[in-house]
């Protein structure tokens, strides 16, 4: 027996330590934002790259998709292709709180914002009290797309694999469908909204026309605090024994269960957790600046979307999830030139990615793990994986 | 009150019959190699587009003819020319001619048979056998949507055979976002969405029930009308279906399919060239989605371009009743294609057309939380 | 006698027609090490999966340290005591050998999910132990060196011990061994004798063993339940199964067959 080998590993941390351990990086998070809102912005802008600075607001938000969804397909190996409906519930929840709450609130849907909620990072104040409103409809539209999570994950209880799969879709287009029918027009004029009671307002979300008129809040601080907190959220989750559980749900569902992990209970929490992100995302997306929120491009299509990001980054790797969610960002726009043949060129990428690297660009490492870089070291040394 | 019925019924198997005829593509993909073939749906649209294109090339008057002729002629010789040089050069280098150009005169082969076809077609035409000449276009187009899928299996399926599965997966969307968009460009079917040509006469076979008002042609209790076109769909649909269930349990290749859906492992083992029985499962679903990409177009006559979330739609709907039905399982595909075709219908003419969607996702989930494998279909159980 | 922690007697579990275990019954007290034998489709497993939950039983009482566990979800047996390995391996083949038998901790982790997102000092504190029991197991069963591979890149022997590890990680009371030795050659069953001596000497844990290897079993077990077509057919030392007529034939078939059982006990003996 080789009780030499007994490697010291973890130690445990004294109890401040442990303290600033576990805060810096959430502080790190914030000041990423800032920085992102206060100096890079403005920075592209100032250099004429208004277009960079909106798509490094996109590839913030597409990352917590792509992440939240790598909660779900990545760590417990279940397979969700309905993720987009997360979106809508989110987006949609946080738009009528938004829309209406400031006509309540402010008397107008103008948008009422500080330095770190405007595109050019010039405003009044850090933090006013339409910012304030706009975290708080985020929080709202994560937590009611978190119990729509739990709901899906619930059938989980008895399907497995497609299955589970084909009801996520379902799901999803359920989603679509009932928003885009069981809404009507969203109401402009002040005095109708101040008479109708606030439990009716949810019927005027817009309908099949999509709900027009949001506050455009979304900045880069916003995209980008959600992104860095749900990759710290996941990489927590990942490194800790509840993703070691997830994990081996989705290695071996019956020797997880045989080693007292409650299979059920994980699945529809990795569901929970990802729809809440996945709200989150939404309720960002509702607000950037030139999207018009409509559940028809909420659908099945945008659910694809993700899970691509998901597979290219590498199922599991958070890290993968976030490159892709990059490369999936900028590609479509590098595309524009070649304009028709955009999307076939597309496709035909994705195909070609499938036969040549399957297991996506990371596989199950993460970048700040020591494997990745000596696999990446021998690539470099032989030109083969 | 029984007249709306009675109508309600007939066009749900009519509508179901054209569900039923996609489900058995998604269902015998899904039978022998376990995935979801998510491009199934494109095949289809691309059913219709291609009637749409070889009723223009066949002389039919409305509508603007497109370069599809053109190219695929092109295209023909093309690949028969690349099967000519694929099999000098490896004749040349190895004495022997190689597979692959055997595979490009077949697919180029098969498409010299399509342009007869459209040429026979115009003949029938131009002397007024319209509707033999519907179905010879039926057939060409079923043609070159079964050489379709069998080049989509060759070059985008058969190299992730043994990959995980959620590979294959996205790659089947791959191929559908690629069918899609291809179709959009301007030398294949445009964006334009183009109006159908009436092949099948549209007249109603004859009238029941129904209470006549006092002049004639007046109703005031509409009756159960009998239109030839759903009689021909649901002709067709039901032929092609008994013709495919006779083929998969009594025949001998169908033997080797179901075999191959047990296991394909042990059915190569077995001695059953399994590459082809694949490829055939393929070229079948296609064609099968062709028919009923024709019948539709017939119905429908409004094609949107190929992207339009309106053909998404239709091919997750036929999926559902793939699922429904037991995914896997041919009669299933058949119950569960009737099945959604019919509460379609129903809650069309009973509710609103805007919550159709709801109802057809609804009875999904419902049928897999009470029977997780489907009406018709097993649950797998993992033997530990 | 103190209290046996595993009990079960009556256990009846049929699929469709085939009857595959039927009024079976074992009791084990704590260091208890026991076989169940039988030839192939016996049964063996089959008793495994009712003892541990992957299937319910049609009939019958199983008590784990008193308590009834007959019907209740795996995971909750084994949060109870039980552990398992299984007949073909099932590792969790990506994760890290290391993680392997550190995720077999996570089932008596006492900090909520939310405490490790906040990564409080109790997480911390759990964590370094979790960490600390792994590598223990690890070095005992000689893995130590492999900690950072991947599970699905060791050699079969390797696997087998490393299942053993895992199940042992759960700090069960009753280990069931589903043909440990299998796979393994003369020198590596000779190591897996003496561990699993060594885990019932060291954890006082219940074993119920299932092998083919007859001398194996009749080595290191105190007593033997021999199972054919899913009926207990004997019960007793090595010494009396191996004299009984009854098992003789179940593993040698009827005399004028001329069938060949795959293992023969007295061969095995030699
Ligand atoms: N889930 C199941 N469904 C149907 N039959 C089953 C199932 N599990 C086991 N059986 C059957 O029960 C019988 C007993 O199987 P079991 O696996 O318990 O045998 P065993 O004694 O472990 O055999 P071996 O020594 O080959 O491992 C076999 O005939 C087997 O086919
Ligand atoms: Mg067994």
């Amino acid at each position: 027996m080789s009780g030499a080998n007994l490697q010291p590993g973890l130690h445990r941390p004294s109890t401040p330590a442990a303290i600033v351990r576990a805060w810096a990086p959430v502080l790190g998070c914030l000041v990423l934002a800032i920085v992102m809102q206060l100096v890079v912005g403005p920075l592209l802008v100032r250099m004429g790259q208004d277009f960079a600075a909106k798509l490094l607001l996109d590839i913030g938000t597409n990352a917590i998709l792509a992440v939240s969804l790598t909660m779900v397909n990545g760590f417990t190996g279940q397979f969700s292709i309905g993720h987009a409906a997360f979106m809508a519930v989110g987006g949609y929840v946080a738009a009528g709180i938004t829309y209406y709450g400031s006509y309540r609130l402010f008397g107008s849907p103008d948008l009422a914002a500080g330095m770190l909620s405007t595109s050019t990072g010039a405003g009044s104040g850090l933090f006013t009290k339409g910012d304030g409103l706009f975290l708080g409809s985020i929080f709202a539209g994560g937590l009611v797309a978190a119990g729509c999570g739990y709901l899906v994950g619930l059938p989980s209880l008895r399907l497995k694999g497609d299955y589970l799969a084909i009801v996520t879709l379902g799901f999803g287009e359920i989603v679509r469908v009932l928003i885009q029918t069981q809404t009507t027009d969203t109401l402009y004029d002040p005095d109708t909204i101040a008479q109708t009671p606030a439990w009716e307002l949810p019927k005027y979300l817009g309908g099949a026309l999509g709900f027009s008129g949001l506050p455009s809040y979304t900045s880069l601080f916003w995209a980008w605090l959600f992104a860095a907190l749900t990759i710290l959220v996941a990489y927590r989750i990942k490194a800790s024994t509840y993703g070691r559980a997830f994990l081996s749900i989705r290695e071996d569902e019956i020797a997880s269960e045989a080693m007292g992990v409650d299979t059920t209970r994980y699945k529809v929490r990795a569901f929970t957790i990802s729809a809440f992100f996945a709200g989150c995302a939404g309720a960002l997306f509702a607000h950037t600046v030139g999207v018009q929120l409509n559940a028809g491009e909420l659908g099945f299509a945008k659910s694809f979307d993700i899970i691509i990001m998901v597979v290219l980054g590498g199922m599991g790797s958070i890290s993968g999830a976030f490159f892709a969610a990059i490369i999936l960002t900028i590609l479509p726009e590098l595309l524009r030139n070649v304009a028709e043949y955009r999307m076939v060129a597309y496709a035909t990428a994705l195909i070609l990615m499938m036969l040549v690297r399957p297991e996506g660009l990371l596989g199950v490492r993460e970048i700040w793990e020591k494997r990745t870089w000596r696999a990446i070291a021998r690539i470099g040394r032989r030109g083969t994986p | 009150m029984t007249e709306k019925l009675i109508q309600t019924l007939m066009d749900g198997l009519a509508v179901g019959s054209l569900y039923a005829l996609i489900a058995l593509g998604y269902t015998m993909v899904y039978g022998i190699l376990k995935f979801i073939n998510f491009a199934h749906s494109d095949v289809f649209v691309l059913g219709a587009w291609m009637s749409y294109t070889v009723a223009l090339c066949a002389g039919w008057p409305d509508g603007q003819p497109t370069h599809m002729a053109t190219w695929v002629l092109l295209l023909l010789v093309g690949i028969a020319v690349a099967g000519g040089l694929v099999a000098g050069f490896t004749y040349w280098r190895r004495k022997r001619i190689a597979p692959a150009a055997y595979t490009l005169w077949l697919v180029s082969g098969w498409g010299w048979v399509a342009v007869l076809l459209v040429l026979l077609a115009r003949l029938l035409h131009q002397n007024g056998f319209d509707i033999i000449a519907g179905g010879v276009i039926l057939v060409c187009s079923m043609l070159t949507c079964g050489v379709v899928g069998f080049a989509l299996e060759r070059l985008a399926y058969k190299p992730l055979r043994n990959a995980p599965r959620l590979n294959v997966l996205i790659t089947a969307i791959g191929v559908s976002l690629f069918l899609q968009n291809l179709g959009q460009l301007d030398w294949m079917f445009g964006t334009r969405p183009q109006g159908m040509p009436q092949l099948l006469p549209d007249k109603v076979l004859f009238n029941f029930a129904g209470t006549p008002g006092a002049n004639p042609g007046e109703w005031l209790v509409q009756p159960v009308r009998v239109r030839l076109l759903d009689v021909i769909a649901a002709g067709t649909s039901i032929a092609l279906m008994v013709g495919l269930d006779r083929l998969v349990f009594h025949s001998k290749l169908g033997r080797a399919m179901r075999a191959v859906s047990f296991s394909e492992r042990n059915a190569a083992l077995m001695g059953i060239p399994v590459d082809k029985v694949v490829s055939f499962t393929f070229v079948l679903g296609a064609m099968l989605a062709a028919a009923a990409g024709f019948l539709y177009s017939q119905k429908y006559p409004g094609l949107g371009q190929t992207a339009a979330a309106v053909w998404v739609l239709l091919g997750l709907k036929a999926f559902v009743a793939a699922v429904v039905g037991g995914i896997g399982n041919i009669r299933g595909a058949m119950l569960g294609g009737l099945l959604i075709g019919l509460a379609e219908m129903f809650v069309k003419a009973y509710q609103s057309p805007s919550v159709v969607d709801i109802y057809v996702f609804g009875i999904l989930i419902a049928v897999l939380l009470v029977r997780p494998g489907g009406l018709l279909g097993k649950a797998t159980v993992e033997k530990v | 006698m103190s209290d046996p922690v595993l009990h079960a007697s009556g256990v009846c579990k049929s699929f469709g027609g085939l009857k595959a275990v039927q009024g079976f019954g074992v009791s084990l007290q704590g260091g208890d090490l026991k076989g169940l034998i039988g030839p192939n489709g016996a049964g063996k497993t089959t008793v495994f999966n009712l003892l541990t939950g992957v299937y319910t039983p049609d009939e019958g009482k199983i008590t784990l340290a008193g308590r009834s566990i007959a019907g209740i979800r795996p995971s909750r047996i084994a949060a109870q005591g039980m552990a398992r390995t299984f007949q073909n391996i099932r590792l969790f083949g990506e994760l890290s050998v290391l993680d392997n038998v550190k995720l077999a901790r996570h089932v008596r982790v006492k900090h909520g999910m939310w405490a490790s997102v906040l990564r409080t000092p109790a997480s911390y504190a759990e964590e370094a132990e979790i960490d600390a029991k792994a590598r223990e197991l690890l070095a005992l069963f000689d893995l130590a060196d492999r900690a950072e591979e991947q599970g699905k890149n060791l050699p079969y022997g390797d696997q087998r011990r490393l299942e053993i590890a895992r199940a042992l990680a759960t700090n069960p009371k009753v280990l069931l061994l589903d043909e440990p030795a299998a796979g393994m050659n003369p020198q590596e069953k000779k190591e897996l004798r003496d561990l699993i001596r060594r885990v019932r000497d060291e954890f006082k844990t219940a074993i119920l063993l299932i092998e083919h290897d007859m001398g194996l079993v009749m080595e290191i077990c105190e007593r033997i339940t021999v199972l054919d077509y899913g009926k207990t057919i004997a019960e007793g030392t090595p010494q009396e199964i191996q004299a009984n007529p009854k098992v003789i034939e179940a593993y040698l078939g009827t005399g004028d067959t001329g069938e060949e059982g795959d293992q023969k006990p007295e061969a095995a003996r030699a």
